[in-house]
Formats: structure tokens, sequence, C-alpha cells
């Protein structure tokens, strides 16, 4: 795996663009952080904005998991599936714990047409964090700052005087680098980036109380009263869900047209709906929002998922935190955990 | 994937909070985001807002002009509607006079659509035949707050809840009906404020709350006239600002001398001791904050219940500060903007009042054309008016009264009584179905304009899609309706051209324009000279009125208590997941989802002596109606009350609710009636209104 340095981000960006529908993070007037697809390079090269160190409010997961499509169609006679046919794209600049979540979901929807149909032509572009980001404690959930070896396709590095480390970690990486005329460099900017991701980490505030939060939820020591009161303040919003860039759920629904022609639907869902688990019959495992708020951290930090994907369902980007309405997003509810002296309780409600 | 985002606002509730739409790249709406810097919103959403795709996506949005004929809707052109509509609403005025003709407009729709509704009325129908739905949510607001502070809206804004040491919520439930703003009052309660909960239901943050008061329904006045005796005696009240702002005071004490908390104990539900805790808790908070909802004005004494919470506040100077206020939390998006354009019958824009000369005048001069002096009709008037045959044609938007209206029978014969009438509607609700033309309306993300959320904010609605098939925005087919009709009154070529004739002919909107509002995330009315920012507290130094007055009221008994044949009480309540009368909310299929259409809540002792169990088959029966339903056992609701929410077209509480009305307002009284709850056969599947209906 080859390692470059450059003085200039432009030149790779438009190299890029010019092979692949380039997507980038950009900030819109309101401040707000987004993925944006940029025009593609057809006969100038477009200027694009710097690489921005924030976090886009939305994750990339909307990229390979849409949040509403058709996955089949039926005509009257036969039943179609719709799978999607995108262009190559690029995503420039993904941070690290959501490159961490696409690992994830990678392996969630391993065998998902519609979701493998798009991942496989995505580029992905890692970008390092070199300082922590609000809500944000990825490194105590091992998912970041840096990216991670083999969860980007190339990795960018940024030195001082705007200088940039690239480093290639796949094959579709070294293709998409291939015409490229950039120095090589020295494998002693590695020991550097170690050294600056290092200092990175320890600049994240104190978070203790995560780990002790995650050690308690495997634990039984954590009543099913403690989860009913704390579900009091969820309002079933769904922006947890939504936000969360491992959060998977979806339902489907057929939407009819006149013609006895129909297609079927499927759409983001939400675990903390009540109808989620509701059977026709009106039973409901989950009818209680304690045991659905419980199952959320259950699936995030539940030893059982850990073993299964071989690592916590939670990235540490801490966007539940910011979005939810009732004050229940993560570092709230692991202090709430925390401050929680065990009480113990026989009667557990089953992980789900 | 999303490929553009346009920000924007959302379109359900008065809170106003900030959304980016997202589009793919072709241009279809595939989902949304919070906006994260928004002032209110904060990167958070409630339900309704994170499925505002769906509300707009619908498979069921009308896409053409329809014309009924008996029970069948044809397509026609929109130059043969508008020709039709002008040709029968001409008619009408020439046999039986404009007072004949009138408008309902919506508190869903923007301040420019709801400006050119009344002006088209005015102006060009020359009527004051003009309303939208407020009065089924706050018009006791309006008339109340009016009287005491001289102003009907609310006093401070979102941010106070975080300047707030106690926070008192009084007949809401802000968690459901306008979450982002109750989700506030969690965190702000988290950090230390006080919560003090005043509902007959357990709501949401009564259980969160440090005292809740759970009161008997209708007793709001008891109950504060009890509070106030104790602040007066123990001495508790603000001397100094009662002195230099209020009139009154002498009289108030007086009239709640003999109102001891001990004498209301029965009334009310509520403990002496516990009136004593919270009135001392309430009076002596350094920063003390009101929020109230439709547990306050959906009672024959609504309008005396918002004067006797303005007595609470001004007797402990709880106004015109941070963190304090009288503090209504209206209902639709844009029911403040609907009120401040005017689209009442009896005031013009910004609260002019149509009986005075000069407005008359002011505005006789503004649209060069003479306006009627003749008071025009409420939208009851209107219906009432239409079963006698003096009221013929009506045009409405946005609103469905066939299903909303607390009288929605009496409601359905009147609309079938007129001659003409004209439904703009995004689908075919059940009020358009009776309707002789339906339009295709635009939907809020196809539209430009403003919106006035609950804490007087007039915020920047930006278009996001070309509107769907030949749907139109509302100001834009009033337009054309006025052009084919012969009348130049109506002549924009863009909302922003609206908006700076409101500007010009609405004291409290002087200031803004399209730029300002976009830089400053909205402003907040009034913005004057002396105000060009706008006001986030209003009063800091005086009423509107100069004083602001104390006024004396009485505990009055609701209208129908139950008794033998209707052993049980029925309140109304909003469910979080839906809005209004759902025709939007309920396209999303998780929100559709989260219960069976249409539901009743049931103590479980209740339900027990019923032989009612979760989720089973029930008929709800009062004097007016009859339906059946599915209950839903909780203790959050006591014994001897069931609740109902009334989102659902398959069994509206309406069809039970009593009209009897507010004397001041006409607001009838939703709030409380009697019922008779039975148990359903087993395995029986309710049947909706409209099943009931065609067999009987
Ligand atoms: S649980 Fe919260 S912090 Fe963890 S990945 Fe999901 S949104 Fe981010
Ligand atoms: S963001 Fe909070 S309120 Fe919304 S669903 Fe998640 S936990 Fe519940
Ligand atoms: S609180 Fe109101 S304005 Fe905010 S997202 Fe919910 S419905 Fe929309």
């Amino acid at each position: 795996m080859k390692i470059y340095l450059i003085n200039d981000l432009q030149r790779l960006q438009q190299h890029l663009a010019k092979n692949y529908q380039f997507h980038q993070v950009v900030t819109n007037s309101d401040g707000q952080c987004h993925w944006q697809q940029i025009a593609s390079e057809t006969t100038k090269p477009v200027v694009h904005d710097p690489l921005i160190y924030e976090k886009p409010q939305s994750s990339a997961k909307a990229f390979f998991f849409t949040e509403q499509e058709k996955v089949l169609v039926f005509n009257g006679e036969f039943f179609q599936e719709t799978i999607p046919t995108p262009k190559p794209f690029v995503l420039f600049g993904v941070q690290s714990c959501d490159l961490t979540a696409i690992h994830y979901q990678d392996k969630f929807f391993k065998d998902d047409p519609y979701y493998q149909a798009r991942r496989q032509q995505c580029l992905l572009v890692g970008l390092d964090c070199i300082t922590p980001c609000e809500h944000g404690f990825c490194p105590t959930v091992n998912a970041g700052p840096g990216v991670k070896d083999g969860y980007a396709d190339i990795i960018l590095h940024p030195l001082a005087n705007k200088q940039w480390l690239v480093i290639e970690q796949t094959n579709k990486g070294a293709q998409a680098l291939k015409d490229l005329v950039f120095t090589e460099t020295h494998w002693h900017y590695l020991t550097q980036r170690d050294l600056v991701l290092h200092q990175c980490e320890k600049e994240f505030p104190d978070d203790k109380y995560i780990t002790d939060g995650i050690q308690k939820i495997n634990s039984d020591e954590i009543s099913s009263e403690f989860w009913r009161k704390l579900a009091i303040q969820c309002l079933g919003c769904s922006g947890c869900t939504t936000l969360c860039p491992t959060c998977s759920c979806y339902g489907t629904r057929a939407i009819k047209q006149d013609n006895n022609h129909f297609s079927q639907q499927r759409f983001w869902d939400s675990c903390l709906y009540e109808g989620f688990q509701r059977e026709a019959s009106f039973n409901n495992p989950s009818a209680e929002a304690g045991t659905r708020v419980q199952r959320f951290w259950q699936h995030k930090f539940g030893d059982e998922f850990f073993t299964e994907f071989s690592r916590h369902g939670c990235v540490g980007c801490g966007r539940c935190e910011q979005t939810c309405p009732g004050v229940i997003g993560i570092h709230s509810v692991m202090k709430r955990l925390t401050e929680e002296r065990g009480q113990k309780n026989g009667q557990e409600d089953t992980n789900a | 994937m999303s490929t553009k985002l346009i920000n924007t606002l959302c379109p359900f509730c008065g809170v106003g909070c900030g959304i980016n739409l997202k589009l793919d790249s072709n241009d279809q709406l595939v989902g949304v985001e919070p906006q994260k810097n928004h002032p209110i919103s904060q990167g958070k959403l409630c339900d309704k807002g994170w499925s505002t795709a769906y509300a707009i996506t619908s498979p069921k949005r009308l896409t053409q002009p329809l014309k009924r004929v008996n029970k069948t809707f044809y397509p026609i052109s929109w130059q043969e509607a508008l020709s039709t509509i002008s040709e029968e609403l001409q008619g009408v005025i020439e046999q039986w006079g404009s007072q004949a003709v009138g408008l309902i407009s919506s508190a869903r729709a923007t301040n420019e659509d709801n400006y050119v509704a009344q002006k088209f009325a005015r102006a060009v129908l020359k009527t004051n035949n003009i309303d939208h739905c407020a009065r089924i949510c706050h018009s006791p607001t309006v008339a109340g707050l009016k009287q005491s502070l001289g102003s009907g809206a609310m006093t401070n804004s979102a941010k106070d809840i975080f300047s707030s040491d106690l926070i008192l919520v009084f007949g809401a439930d802000p968690t459901e009906n306008h979450s982002i703003i109750g989700g506030q009052i969690i965190q702000a309660h988290l950090q230390g404020a006080q919560l003090i909960v005043v509902d007959p239901r357990v709501t949401r943050l009564a259980k969160l709350a440090n005292q809740h008061m759970q009161l008997k329904l209708g007793s709001n006045i008891a109950l504060i006239n009890a509070m106030l005796h104790v602040i007066i005696e123990e001495s508790y009240f603000d001397k100094t600002f009662i002195k230099a702002r209020c009139d009154g005071f002498e009289h108030l004490a007086q009239h709640v001398k003999s109102i001891t908390p001990e004498s209301v104990e029965k009334l009310t539900g509520v403990s002496a001791q516990l009136i004593r805790t919270v009135a001392k808790a309430y009076s002596q908070a350094k920063h003390a904050m009101i929020f109230y909802g439709m547990g306050i004005t959906q009672y024959m004494s609504g309008t005396n219940n918002v004067i006797s919470l303005a007595n609470l506040a001004l007797t402990c100077g709880h106004i015109g500060k941070a963190g304090t206020g009288v503090n209504p939390l209206r209902g639709q998006n844009n029911v403040q903007g609907a009120c401040d354009m005017g689209c009442l019958p009896n005031v013009y824009p910004g609260y002019q009042s149509v009986d005075d000369e000069k407005a008359q005048e002011k505005f006789s001069q503004a649209w060069h054309t003479e306006v009627v002096k003749a008071p025009g009709l409420t939208s009851l008037g209107m219906s009432k008016a239409a079963l006698s045959g003096n009221f013929r044609a009506l045009l409405l938007f946005g609103e469905d009264p066939a299903v909303t209206d607390p009288d929605q029978n009496q409601v359905k014969s009147s609309l079938k009584n007129l001659d003409l009438l004209v439904v703009a509607e995004l689908t075919l609700t059940e009020t358009a179905k009776l309707a002789d033309i339906v339009l295709p309306a635009a939907s809020f993300a196809e539209k430009e304009g403003t919106f006035t959320n609950c804490e007087r904010r007039v915020q920047k609605l930006n278009q996001a899609l070309a509107p769907i098939g030949q749907a139109k925005g509302d100001w834009q087919w009033l337009q054309a309706l006025a052009k084919e009709m012969g009348s130049e009154q109506l002549n924009w070529s863009n909302s922003e051209e609206v908006f700076n004739e409101i500007t010009s002919l609405t004291p409290q909107y002087q200031e803004m324009n399209y730029q300002k509002l976009d830089d400053n995330y909205g402003l907040q009315w009034p913005c004057t000279n002396n105000s060009p920012n706008g006001t986030a507290i209003l009063h800091s130094t005086s009423f509107p009125i100069g004083k602001a007055k104390l006024i004396a009221v009485n505990h009055s008994d609701i209208d129908e208590m139950p008794d033998e044949d209707f052993p049980l009480q029925l309140t109304t309540n909003r469910l979080h997941f839906h809005y209004g009368c759902g025709s939007m909310t309920r396209n999303s299929p998780l929100l559709e989802r989260e219960t069976p259409a249409g539901i009743l809540f049931i103590n479980p002792i209740d339900a027990d002596n019923l032989n009612i169990s979760h989720f089973s088959a029930v008929s709800v029966k009062s004097r007016r109606g009859y339906l059946e339903t599915r209950a839903i056992l909780t203790n959050d609701v006591p014994l001897g009350l069931v609740s109902m929410p009334y989102h659902f077209k398959e069994a509206p509480s309406n069809q039970l609710t009593n009209t009897a009305q507010d004397p001041v307002t006409k607001m009838p009284e939703l709030k409380a009636c009697a019922v008779i709850v039975t148990a359903l056969a087993q395995g029986k599947i309710p049947k909706t209104i409209e099943q009931l209906q065609q067999e009987s």
C-alpha cells in the first residue's frame, strides 16, 4: 500500500470528480453540515470546497440504505425486483465514526441486494479527525478518531502547512489513484500520524460513565423500573434511530396503483415506535416504552451483539444526544445509569 | 440518498421548528433533518416533524380541479373551475347579497394566503364573513388575554423556559402537542427548574413533575381563585408590581376572600394542602412561567379561565420579564398568523377593529375600494346561517370541519345545504367530498411564504418542490378567481409582494421584510420602529391597555355532568403522533401504525367493571351521538373519566362532545361531556362512523 504526500487537495478532488459522482460534506448558509453532490466535471474543473471537520447532521447511511425505496413492482402479472443501478460515486471525507458504521452495516446488509448494489459502486475516502467533536466519544467505543485500517479505500490525514497524507488502503483505492502523479513518501509519516491521533484521543473529555454504563447494561443490576422511568422521557420521535449511523430497522408497505399494479416500498423504521413490534392481534412484546428504550441500548451495547458483530453497535458519534428532545441520548442515559445504585431485580425483561 | 437540502419550516404545530428537506437527484422529497442552529428546534424534531416527507408525497394527493355531479367527481380545467365558481358566487351575491357568501381560511396556510383570503372576502366579495379554525382551539385566549393584558398572544418566548425557576403547565400536554417545547420543559426541569402540572389526566409531564394537581374537569377557576386566596392572605403577592402596573386588585382580593382552599377541595378534587403548597411555590419563585392549552380554553368558561390565569400571573408580578408570562400553546402551525392577518370576522390585519371608522377608512384607501361595515359571521355563524338558508356559498381551504368541528353532524348538513361549496385541499378529505368544486392545493413544501409561530416569530417558508400536477397555492388561486370575477383588487407577482403589502398595513409587522426574516431565523412581533429586531418579551414596561386588569371571575359548572344514564365523563386529548384531523400525518405508515383507527382511554378499574379488556371493541354513546372504537386501559385517566383523541375520521370524538358554548367566543365545551361506554361482543370489529351512518 502506497503513501503519498500532497500539497494540494484540489488536484485529488478534481481527479476523482472526473471518474466518480462526487459527494463531500459542505456547510450551508445556516452553518449546517451536510453531504452534498458536487456538480461533475465536464468541461472545466470546479473549485472544490476545502474539507471540513464537522460531523454532518445526517451520516452517510442513506447513500446505501435509503430513506424510502421501491423494492418490488407488480405489473399485474409478475413481480420484479427493482435493484438500483447507480453510477460509481465517491464519498470524499467520511469521518471515522461513520466509516465504522458503514463497516458495521456492510455486515448487517451482507445479503441485501439493494444495499450492496449501491455499496459496490462507492469509493470511500476517509478523513482522520484530529480534534474531538461535540458529543463525540469514538475512542471509547474503538471507532476513531483515526480511520481504522481497511474501513476506507483511501485515508486522508491532514498535516501542518496544508499538506495531506494520502494513504492507500484497498485495491479499489489504488485504482482510483493510479493515474495521478503524486510523490510517494516515507513510512515515518505514519508514526507522526499515530502521534497526532493519540494526542487527539487524549483531548476527549473524560467519559468513564460510558464504560461504566456499558458494564451495567451487561450486568443484571438495572431494574426494568429504571428503564420504565427513563422512557417517560422518550417522546417516540424516531430522531435517534434516524440519525444513528448503525440503526437499520425498516418497514415495508404496498403502494397500490389504479390498475391492479402495485409496488412494494421499504422505509426507515424505528424500534422506538410502539407499533414496531405489535402484531395484528394487538399482542406486543414491547408495548412498554421502557422495554423499547432498553432494547435500543441493548442493541448498541449488549454483549450478545458484540459477539455477533465483533464490536459495539454504537460508534460514538453522539448524534442521539444532540437530537433527542426528551434528553435521553447516549450521554444522558449513561450518566443516569451510573447514578443508579444497583438495585437488583430478579424479574429482568428479556433482552431483544 | 439526497443531493439537495432546502431549509424551511415544519408544517405541523405552532412551535415552528426549522427543518431541512432532503431532495434526491430527481427532486423527489426523500427525507428531512432538523436544523441544528435553529433557535427553537436546535437540531431536534418530534415524530410529526420527522415524518414530514410522507405528509406531502402521499399517493392520494389531488392533482387537478374536480367537479362533483351527484356523488361522482369529474376532473375539469382550472379555467372551468374558476368560471364556474365565479358565476355561482356572482349569482348568489346578486340574489342574496354579500352576506350570503363567505370564506374560511386555514391556520395551516401561510400569512400570505390568509392575508389574501381576508382581502378577497372584504375587498372582492364585500363581506366580513371570514374566519378560520381558531374558534375550536384558542379564541378564548384572544378574548381573555385581550381584556386582561391588551394582547392575545404568548407573552414570552420558548427560550425563556431556560431562564425560569418554576414552570406551571396548566391544562396543556406539551410533550404530545408541542413536543419540542415539551422536551425543553423536561430539559429545564432536569436542570433544576421546578415543574408543576395541573391536569385531570396523568400526562407525561405530570409523571415527571414535582407536583401534579389532578383537578376535576372544569374546576380551573375555583382552583386558581383558591390559589389567589392563599397568595393574598399570606401576602405572597407582588405589591410594587400591582401598584404600578395593575388595576382592580382590591376588588379581586375581596372576591377571593372567602374562597379558601378548603372550600374548593370537593369541587376541584385537589387537597387544600397541595393548593397552598403550589400557591406558595408559584408566587415565591423568582421567575415563574405559565404554559396553558386547550384544557383551559375548550370550556364554556374558556374566556374566564384565561382571565383567571392572567390574574394569577399579574398578582405575583410574573409577567414582562424573562422566564415568566402567560403563554398559550396554540395548535396549528400558523394559527397565530391567521389571527394576525385578520382572518376573523371582527378584525382587519393587526387586530384593527372592523367597527372602527378610522380602520375602515385606512383599509378602504389601501385597497382602493369601499369596505363593508356590516359585521361578519364566525364559522359557526356561517354554518348556522347555512342551515336556515341565509348563507349560500362558501370557499374553504386547508380545513376539515366535517371531521374536526365540534358538531360535525350539524356541519355536514349545513355544508350540504349550500348552493356552492368550494374546497381547496391536498387530498379528498371528508369535507372535500361534500364540495361542488374541489381545488388541488399546493403543500407547504411547494410554496413560499411565512408562518408565525406560537411565540410570535414570523419565519420564512421556502419552496422546495414544484407544485404537484396542477396544484396551486391558495393566494394564487384566489387572485385568479378575483380576476375571473372582474376584480383587479388582487394583483401581486410573488409572495414577497404580498408580504410587503402586509407589513405596510399591519403595525406589528411594520419593520419586517423577507431578507430580514431570512437573516434572523425569523423575527418576533411587534417589530416596529421602536423594536426593529422584534420583541422576545411582551409587556416589559407597559401594557397595550396601559395598566393590566385584574378581573374577578366565578367558577361555573360544566354544562353536562355525568348521571345515571351517562355515568362517565368524556374529555378529549391529542396524540403526539397525529395532528389535527390526521389528513397529513396519517399518510405516514409509521404514525398510522401507532394506534388502531380510533381509541378510548379508560381507567383499568372502570374497564374491569364494564368487562372491557385492552384493545377490545367498545361503543361510546352521548346524548348527541354514538360511535365504536377500541379501548386502551391506562391509569393515566382517573376513575370515572374516559378520554378520546380527535384525529380519527373513523371514530371522531366530536360525534359525542357537547355544543354548549362560551358566551363570549362561542367556543364549544369540547373538554367535558357525559357518556356511557359498553363492551361490544368479543371479536367484534368496531364499525367506522361511515358504516354506522349508512346503517341508520
Ligand atoms: S447510539 Fe448514539 S452515539 Fe452511538 S452511534 Fe448511534 S447515534 Fe451515535
Ligand atoms: S430521540 Fe429520544 S425521544 Fe426520540 S425516539 Fe429516540 S429516545 Fe425517544
Ligand atoms: S414540535 Fe411542532 S414544529 Fe416542531 S417538529 Fe414537532 S410538529 Fe413540527
